[in-house]
C-alpha cells in the first residue's frame, strides 16, 4: 500500500530548475532511500514533503488525500542541518516542540520520559542545549523527531555527527520504528547504510529522478552477468574457458584460485558442467552490483 | 491552544523571565528620570562662566575719570562676566596663561560712536551663545546711546524702551485655559523619543530571535510543524507584549514615585494662585506673577502643565502609534533577521530601516517649532516617520483629517510590510550559506513558496 506519492512534481526557483516532473512512490512500512548528488533536489522535495515550500505543478498525496497542513502531524522530520535553542533547557524545549506537532503538554512530558530513559540521558532535562555534546544535541533532536509517532519519518544524512556506536545505535531504532510500521524517508551519501536499511530507492540527478525501484530489484537490473568461481589452487579457470566467457580478473593466493567471471546468458550450466567434469567448485556466486557502483555508473552516464 | 499561541506563549515567557528584563524594568525608569534630572542639576550648579576681558582703545580719560561708550557698559550674567583692561598685549599673555576665556578688543575707528572693529580672541572656540550675546550688548550699548545723546532719552524711559512689560498669555483656543507651551514640547519629546526607543530596543530583539533560530538551524525543523508567517507573526506579536509590559510596569513604578513625591513635597503640586486682570472690561485669569523664576515654582508649573492636557486623545493615539510603529518596524526587522547568516553582513539590510528612525528624531525640533509646518505635516504622514512625528505634533493639537489620514496610511502600510516581511522572510531563513543581495532577494517576489 502507497502512503505517500509525488505524481509529476516540479519546482522552479528564480532561475533554476530544482525540481522537474519528479513522481515517486513510498509503500507503507518500508524505508525509501532518497539518493542523488548534492545540489540534485532532494532537499527541495523534502521541504516539499514537509510542507516548508509548495511545489509549482504535480501533485502530493499522503495517506490516501491529496497532502494539506494537518498532515504535519504525522510527519516527522530530522533535518541535515540540525539546531536546538542553545539557551533553552532540554526537556523544556523538548515539551515545546512536541507541543507545536500538536501532542498535550502532559502528554509530551510522559513521553519524553520513555524516551530520555531508553537514551540515558534524562539527567539533562534541566540542563542547556549549550552545554550537551554534539552527539547528545543529535539524540535530543532525534527524540523530538519522534515523539509524535508520526505515521511518515524523514531523516535526512541522520547518521553525519555521529560516533559509530550512537550511529549503530540510531540505525536500530530506525529499523524498529519501521517495525512498528512507521514509513521512512531516508536522505543519504551513505550507499552502505542504504544497502543496510533501504528497501527501495529514488536517485535524483539535475532534478530528475532516473532511476527507481526496490533495491533488489535495482541489483537485478544492473548486474553484468558477472560470477566469482573459486577453485583450489592447482588448477588454473583459463583451461575451462570457452566463447561467451571472459575471465575479468584473476588472483591466487596461498590456497584458492579466485576468477571473476562474465558468462553469457544460458551458458553457466555448460562452464560448471565443464569445471565438475574436471575438478571440484569451492564456491560459486554471481557477483551484484553495489548500490554505490549503481549510483556512480547511473550519475555519471546522465 | 493555537500554534501561534505556542509560540507567543514561548516567546513571551523566555523574555519575561530573564533576568535583564527585570533589571531594565526597575532601572528604566531611574535612568530616563536621570537622562532629564542631570542635566538640569548642571545647569543649575553651573560655574562655567566665561571671563572676558575687554580691552577698549576708545577710552578717554577726563579729570581722572575714565569713559567711553562701552566702558562698564557690559552687563554680566549667568554666562558672561566681563572685566575691562588697557593693554592688548598684556590682555593676550593672560588670555594664554588662562586667566581669561576671551578677550574682546575694541579698536579706535574714525567713526563717530564707533561700531567698526571689535576683535575677538579666545582659546577654545568659543560657544555660539556666548558671542551671539556679546554682539547684541554691543549693539544694546549703541543702541541707548544713540538714544539718550541723538534723541535725549532719559534713563527712566530708556529702561521701559527696552524691557517692556508685555501682557502675553498664551490660552487654549477650545478650553480657554492656559496653553502652556512648553510642557507640551516637554510631552512631546517624551513621547516621540519613548516610541523611538521602544521601536528600536524590540525591533531589534525581533531581528535578533529571527537570526539566531536562523543560524542555528532550528528554524527548519520549526517550519516543518508550523507556517512560518505563524513563526513570524506568533514573535513580533510576543516581543511586543513583552514591550507593553514594560510600559505598564514603568507607568505603575512612575505613579507610585510620583505619589511618593506628593506626600513628601505637597506644594509641588498645589494649584498656583491665580489673579484677574480687567482689559476692557474683559476678566482674565493669569498666573499670579511672583517669583515665577524659582525652581519651585518652575517644577510647579511643570506640573501644573501636565494637567492641563487633554490627556484621553494624547494616550490613545500614543497607545496607536506605540502599536502600530512597532508592529511596522517590527515585521521589517524581521524579514532583516530573516537574511542575515552569522551576523556577517546585517549592516547593509539594517540601514535601509534605521535610516527613516534616524530622519524622525533629527527632524524633532524643527517639528517641534513648528507642530504644523510642511517638515511636521510631511513626516506625520509618511508611515515610517508618523509614529514619532505625529505623537511629537498631538500635544500641540493636531485637525481630526489629519490624525485619520495618517493613521489609514500606517495601517495600510504595516498590512504591505507585512505582506512584503513574509515573503521576504520565509525564503531568507532557508537560504543558508549564501550572500544574499537586493538582486536576490528581488527575485524571490517573482517566485510563489
Amino acid at each position: 500500500m502507497t502512503i505517500f506519492s509525488t505524481n509529476n512534481i516540479s519546482k522552479t526557483y528564480a532561475n533554476h530548475k530544482a525540481l522537474d516532473q519528479v513522481s515517486i512512490n513510498v509503500e507503507k512500512g518500508s524505508v525509501f532511500g532518497l539518493l542523488g548528488p548534492n545540489g540534485a533536489g532532494k532537499t527541495t522535495l523534502i521541504r516539499i514533503i514537509n510542507q516548508i515550500t509548495a511545489p509549482d505543478e504535480g501533485e502530493i498525496y499522503f495517506m490516501g488525500e491529496k497532502l494539506r497542513s494537518e498532515h504535519v502531524h504525522h510527519i516527522g522530520y530530522l533535518p541535515e542541518e540540525r539546531g536546538l535553542y542553545k539557551k533553552m533547557k532540554v526537556g523544556e524545549q523538548a515539551i515545546y516542540l512536541a507541543e507545536l506537532k500538536g501532542i498535550k503538554k502532559a502528554d509530551a512530558k510522559k513521553r519524553l520520559e520513555y524516551w530520555f530513559n531508553k537514551f540515558d540521558i534524562y539527567s539533562w532535562w534541566n540542563r542547556k542545549v549549550e552545554e550537551l555534546s554534539k552527539g547528545m544535541q543529535q539524540k535530543v533532536q532525534f527524540i523530538t523527531t519522534i515523539l509524535h509517532e508520526p505515521e511518515l519519518l524523514i531523516f535526512d544524512e541522520p547518521f553525519s555527527g555521529f560516533d559509530p556506536i550512537n550511529a549503530n545505535l540510531l540505525k536500530e531504532e530506525i529499523l524498529e520504528l519501521k517495525n512498528n510500521g512507521a514509513t521512512i524517508i531516508f536522505s543519504t551519501h551513505n550507499m552502505e547504510s542504504v544497502e543496510a536499511i533501504c528497501d527501495s530507492i529514488a536517485l535524483i540527478n539535475k532534478s530528475k529522478k532516473i532511476l527507481d525501484g526496490r533495491v533488489d530489484e535495482i541489483k537485478q537490473r544492473f548486474k553484468k552477468n558477472e560470477f566469482e568461481i573459486i577453485l583450489s589452487k592447482e588448477n588454473n579457470i583459463s583451461d575451462y574457458i570457452f566463447d561467451g566467457v571472459e575471465l575479468i580478473k584473476k588472483n591466487t593466493d596461498l590456497n584458492f584460485q579466485v576468477s571473476t567471471l562474465k558468462i553469457e546468458k544460458g551458458r553457466n550450466a555448460d562452464l560448471l558442467s565443464k569445471i565438475l567434469q574436471k575438478t571440484d567448485i569451492i564456491s560459486y556466486k554471481e557477483i551484484l552490483p553495489t548500490m554505490n557502483e549503481i549510483f556512480i555508473d547511473t550519475v555519471s552516464n546522465e | 491552544m493555537s500554534k501561534t499561541g505556542i509560540i507567543i506563549r514561548r516567546e513571551y515567557f523566555i523574555r519575561v523571565k530573564k533576568k535583564s528584563f527585570l533589571v531594565m524594568t526597575f532601572l528604566g525608569p531611574i535612568l530616563i528620570a536621570s537622562l532629564w534630572i542631570i542635566p538640569f542639576f548642571l545647569a543649575l550648579n553651573s560655574d562655567n562662566q566665561s571671563k572676558v576681558l575687554v580691552v577698549d582703545e576708545t577710552i578717554m580719560e577726563k579729570d581722572g575719570v575714565k569713559s567711553s561708550l562701552y566702558f562698564n557698559k557690559f552687563k554680566n550674567d549667568k554666562e558672561l562676566i566681563f572685566e575691562y583692561g588697557y593693554d592688548i598685549k598684556e590682555a593676550q599673555d593672560k588670555l594664554n596663561k588662562g586667566d581669561y576665556d576671551a578677550v574682546l578688543e575694541i579698536v579706535s575707528t574714525n567713526d563717530m560712536p564707533p561700531i567698526k572693529g571689535f576683535l575677538f580672541y579666545s582659546e577654545n572656540e568659543p560657544s555660539l551663545t556666548a558671542q551671539e550675546a556679546i554682539q547684541s550688548q554691543l549693539s544694546n550699548i549703541l543702541k541707548d546711546h544713540v538714544l539718550k545723546y541723538d534723541y535725549g532719552m532719559n534713563e527712566k524711559d530708556l529702561e521701559w524702551f527696552n524691557n517692556p512689560k508685555i501682557g502675553f498669555y498664551s490660552k487654549d483656543i477650545r478650553s480657554g485655559k492656559d496653553s502652556y507651551k512648553e510642557i507640551k514640547t516637554f510631552l512631546a519629546i517624551i513621547a516621540g523619543i519613548c516610541i523611538y526607543m521602544f521601536i528600536f530596543m524590540f525591533g531589534a530583539q525581533v531581528m535578533k530571535s529571527v537570526s539566531e533560530e536562523k543560524t542555528s538551524r532550528i528554524v527548519e525543523v520549526l517550519v516543518s510543524s508550523i507556517k512560518p508567517v505563524q513563526l513570524l507573526m506568533g514573535k513580533i506579536v510576543a516581543v511586543g507584549l513583552v514591550g507593553l509590559t514594560q510600559l505598564v510596569l514603568w507607568l505603575v513604578l512612575s505613579v507610585v514615585l510620583i505619589g511618593g513625591l506628593r506626600t513628601v513635597s505637597p506644594q509641588t503640586f498645589s494649584e498656583p494662585q491665580k489673579e484677574n486682570i480687567t482689559i476692557n472690561e474683559r476678566v482674565i485669569s493669569v498666573d499670579k506673577v511672583g517669583d515665577m523664576t524659582s525652581d519651585s515654582s518652575q517644577v510647579n508649573q511643570v506640573v501644573q502643565g501636565l494637567f492641563s492636557i487633554d490627556y484621553t486623545l494624547v494616550i490613545l493615539m500614543f497607545v496607536f502609534y506605540f502599536i502600530t510603529g512597532y508592529l511596522l518596524y517590527a515585521a521589517l526587522f524581521g524579514a532583516v533577521g530573516a537574511l542575515i547568516d552569522v551576523d556577517t553582513d546585517a549592516q547593509q539590510f539594517t540601514l535601509p530601516i534605521t535610516i527613516p528612525l534616524i530622519i524622525a528624531m533629527v527632524c524633532f525640533p524643527i517639528v517641534i517649532n513648528s507642530p504644523s509646518g510642511g517638515v511636521a505635516f510631511w513626516l506625520s504622514m509618511i508611515p515610517l516617520t508618523s509614529p514619532m512625528v505625529m505623537m511629537m505634533r498631538i500635544p500641540f493639537g493636531v485637525p481630526i483629517w489629519e490624525i485619520a489620514t495618517s493613521m489609514g496610511l500606517i495601517i495600510l502600510f504595516i498590512i504591505f510590510c507585512m505582506w512584503f516581511a513574509a515573503k521576504i522572510y520565509r525564503t531568507g531563513i532557508l537560504m543558508y550559506g549564501k550572500n544574499i543581495t537586493y538582486k536576490e532577494i528581488w527575485k524571490w517576489f517573482k517566485y510563489n513558496n
